[in-house]
């Protein structure tokens, strides 16, 4: 689908490269979370994929050909245009035409519950609606790869869902998805692979169930006083532990120290005001992995 | 289809920018019919209104065919002779002229003797008394035309005296006899399409196509702030990254553009030929050839669609292009003799008016309109706003290829 070798790339004056040596393999039916802080070298990255720059070393391939089709965070279409004058407009610039523009035309305006808007003018709609009208133009074009750079910034919970639902079709349809976003739970529930760059390089580059799988931890807060006895049953069980304001995050928790545990927290004087079990989220992961540096 | 759908799109996006239409469809208008009002009195083919007494010291036969001779004369030189007769005075005629000044008027005062020394060889003084308000121009017309009434008087009493003329015919029939036979046949020609033409135009020659081209060129604004927009809400992105180039993200933009400047010229002349007279101002007269109207309407438009191109390509934000296209319009029609008539600027601005392309395009107007030019007249003007729109358009097209390889994957996060 698409294949980076050793892909770098310099900006003309800067100092250091913005992407070096990256490799990367995306296949039908991926879909790769990208991740990284200001500066990694995600917009290069997609800038290189979107065929906007060219990679200054390596090669970059992508098999069919074909352009990718891209939904940008910024609003990218002509809000004096009505909806569907909008997506005229970039089924003619996709050159589609006869029963595919009418089919493509179809799926995009039910796949973003945007039929009732069509005669509306593009900057009269809400927020969420510009943001499903953005998505939609993005999805007109029938191609093998989506890039979504944060496609669901300012949606509602219902869009969203609706959104993330349709990316998940794209993959399930053998289509391959690059996707960007700061809301890390999306990335978790659409990617099903992360790539996180640092400094313009691949720093991890992992199936997402086995990066958040192996580890489980607990969650404990209170509403008062920690209470010490369970601080020294901690240290007496040899689990490491991270000490909270208001509790403890344990890290990688087996069945038995959890029974353990809950024995000794169900006989002590305060209960906790939170206590979750489970694989660490996305985002945990992230600030884990990335140091929580800005 | 790709550029149809541009063009498309661009057309659209015009025609509902209330703002832009304001600006290039009402703004001129409105600069047009209160210019013209305003400047009316400029350069007018009519003579200003005065007030002109006539003092007759005999209520007799020579005096009165003076009166009317000069009536007569008067109105060859374009004064608007109200009330000709005698207002009932055996004294005094008031020959009321177009308007009413205020002051005194002016005075023709024939002397005593005027009819018993028609026949000598030197005539009676006739006095001519000017108020001081009297301008020059006025003076030397009422000069010459008391003058020829004189000799038409004097030579109407030598064939009444020599028997060519009958004693029994009527005042009218005096008048035609003498008019024949001082008549001249002079004829008058002008090299056309040359020479000042500035100053000779009146205020509806001048204000159409002053603000006819004001106007146009204001089609840089919704061009470049367009652009802006386009590049500012990741329109530009999603284009690029639809593998769109300089050629038909340019194309698609300027048909719409060529057709709204075509539009404006057509328009505005529109509104000099017809709307202007029902304001009381003269109408527009579009002497010449349709082609040689169609060709300046061709180039010029050239010119402004490529230095709206070239500043769209300029400016960072929607902020500077309006401050860029507003404002360098302002500043070439200030000095291109748009808002001050070159014939009335001092010669260093004159000479500082040719740098800019309003002003040839002006010249080439008033070169048809006053100069009574052809196409092989305005030509040279033609040419300039052609080599104008070239470099404008060339330099446009490569900043607009800059811009379009700078343009950013942007995120704000």
């Amino acid at each position: 689908m698409i294949e980076l070798a050793g892909v770098g790339y310099r900006y003309p004056g800067a100092e250091q490269p913005a992407l070096h040596d990256v490799s990367l393999t995306l296949r039908a039916g991926e879909c790769l979370g990208l991740l990284g802080a200001n500066g990694a070298g995600k917009t290069t990255l997609l800038s290189l994929i979107s065929g906007l720059r060219q990679p200054g070393a390596g090669q970059l391939r992508v098999t069919d050909g074909q352009r990718p089709g891209m939904v940008p965070q910024q609003l990218a279409f002509y809000p004096e245009l009505k909806v569907r004058e909008n997506l005229e407009l970039f089924a003619d610039l996709h050159c589609l035409r006869g029963q595919i523009r009418r089919q493509r035309m179809d799926w995009v305006i039910a796949r973003t519950a945007l039929a009732e808007r069509l005669p509306r003018q593009a900057g009269n709609l809400s927020g969420g609606e510009q943001r499903r009208l953005n998505f939609a133009i993005g999805l007109l074009q029938p191609t093998a790869l989506y890039l979504f750079d944060e496609a669901t910034v300012g949606v509602d919970a219902h869009s969203r869902q609706l959104l993330l639902a349709t990316v998940e079709e794209l993959t399930s349809e053998g289509h391959a998805v690059i996707y960007t976003s700061h809301y890390l739970d999306e990335v978790e529930r659409v990617a099903n692979r992360i790539l996180l760059l640092e400094r313009g390089q691949v720093k991890l580059d992992l199936d997402t169930r086995a990066l958040l799988g192996e580890q489980h931890g607990l969650l404990l807060k209170w509403p008062g006083a920690l209470p010490e006895a369970l601080e020294q049953e901690l240290l007496a069980m040899q689990l490491p532990f991270k000490r909270l304001a208001d509790g403890w995050h344990i890290e990688a928790l087996q069945g038995a120290e959890l029974a353990r545990l809950c024995t000794l927290i169900a006989k002590l004087p305060e209960l906790p005001s939170l206590l979750r079990f489970g694989r660490p989220s996305l985002e945990q992961l992230y600030l884990h992995l990335s140091g929580g540096a800005l | 289809m790709i550029l149809r759908a541009l063009m498309l799109k661009e057309w659209r996006i015009l025609l509902r920018d209330a703002h832009a239409l304001a600006v290039l469809f009402l703004m001129p208008a409105l600069f047009l019919l209160l210019m013209a009002m305003a400047m009316a009195n400029i350069n007018l083919d009519r003579q200003p209104p005065l007030d002109l007494t006539l003092q007759l010291t005999a209520d007799d036969a020579d005096s009165r065919f003076f009166q009317r001779a000069l009536a007569a004369q008067l109105k060859t030189r374009s004064f608007t002779v109200i009330a000709p007769d005698s207002n009932g005075s055996a004294q005094t005629t008031t020959l009321q002229l177009d308007g009413t000044a205020v002051g005194e008027p002016l005075q023709v005062r024939l002397p005593d003797d005027f009819s018993a020394g028609l026949l000598d060889s030197e005539p009676a003084e006739v006095t001519l008394i000017f108020p001081a308000r009297t301008d020059a121009a006025s003076r030397q017309q009422l000069r010459g035309a008391v003058q020829i009434a004189l000799a038409q008087t004097r030579l109407m009493a030598f064939l009444l005296d020599s028997g060519e003329l009958d004693e029994d015919s009527s005042e009218q029939e005096r008048l035609e006899l003498v008019g024949k036979r001082t008549a001249n046949r002079i004829v008058e020609q002008e090299l056309l399409a040359s020479g000042d033409l500035a100053q000779r135009a009146n205020a509806t020659q001048h204000n159409v196509p002053a603000w006819l081209i004001f106007g146009m060129f204001f089609v840089m604004l919704p061009m470049a702030n367009g652009f802006q927009r386009e590049q500012a809400n990741g329109t530009l992105l999603r284009l690029r990254c639809m593998g769109l180039g300089l050629g038909p993200l340019a194309l698609g933009k300027l048909p719409p553009y060529f057709a709204i400047n075509l539009l404006q010229f057509a328009l505005l002349l529109g509104i000099g030929v017809w709307a202007l007279p029902l304001l009381g101002v003269p109408g527009l007269s579009l002497p010449g050839s349709p082609l040689a109207y169609a060709l300046l309407a061709l180039c010029l438009t050239l010119a402004t669609c490529s230095l709206g191109l070239a500043i769209a390509a300029i400016a960072r934000s929607t902020e500077q292009a309006l401050l860029l296209s507003g404002g360098l319009n302002i500043i070439l029609a200030a000095i291109g003799g748009i808002m001050v008539p070159k014939g009335v600027m001092p010669e260093t601005m004159r000479q500082l008016a040719e740098v800019s392309p309003m002003s040839w395009a002006l010249d080439a107007f008033l070169t048809l309109l006053v100069g009574q030019g052809g196409i092989a007249d305005i030509l040279p003007y033609c040419l300039r706003l052609l080599l104008f729109a070239a470099v404008a358009s060339s330099l446009g097209l490569f900043l607009f290829h800059r811009r379009l390889r700078e343009t950013q994957w942007t995120t704000h996060y």
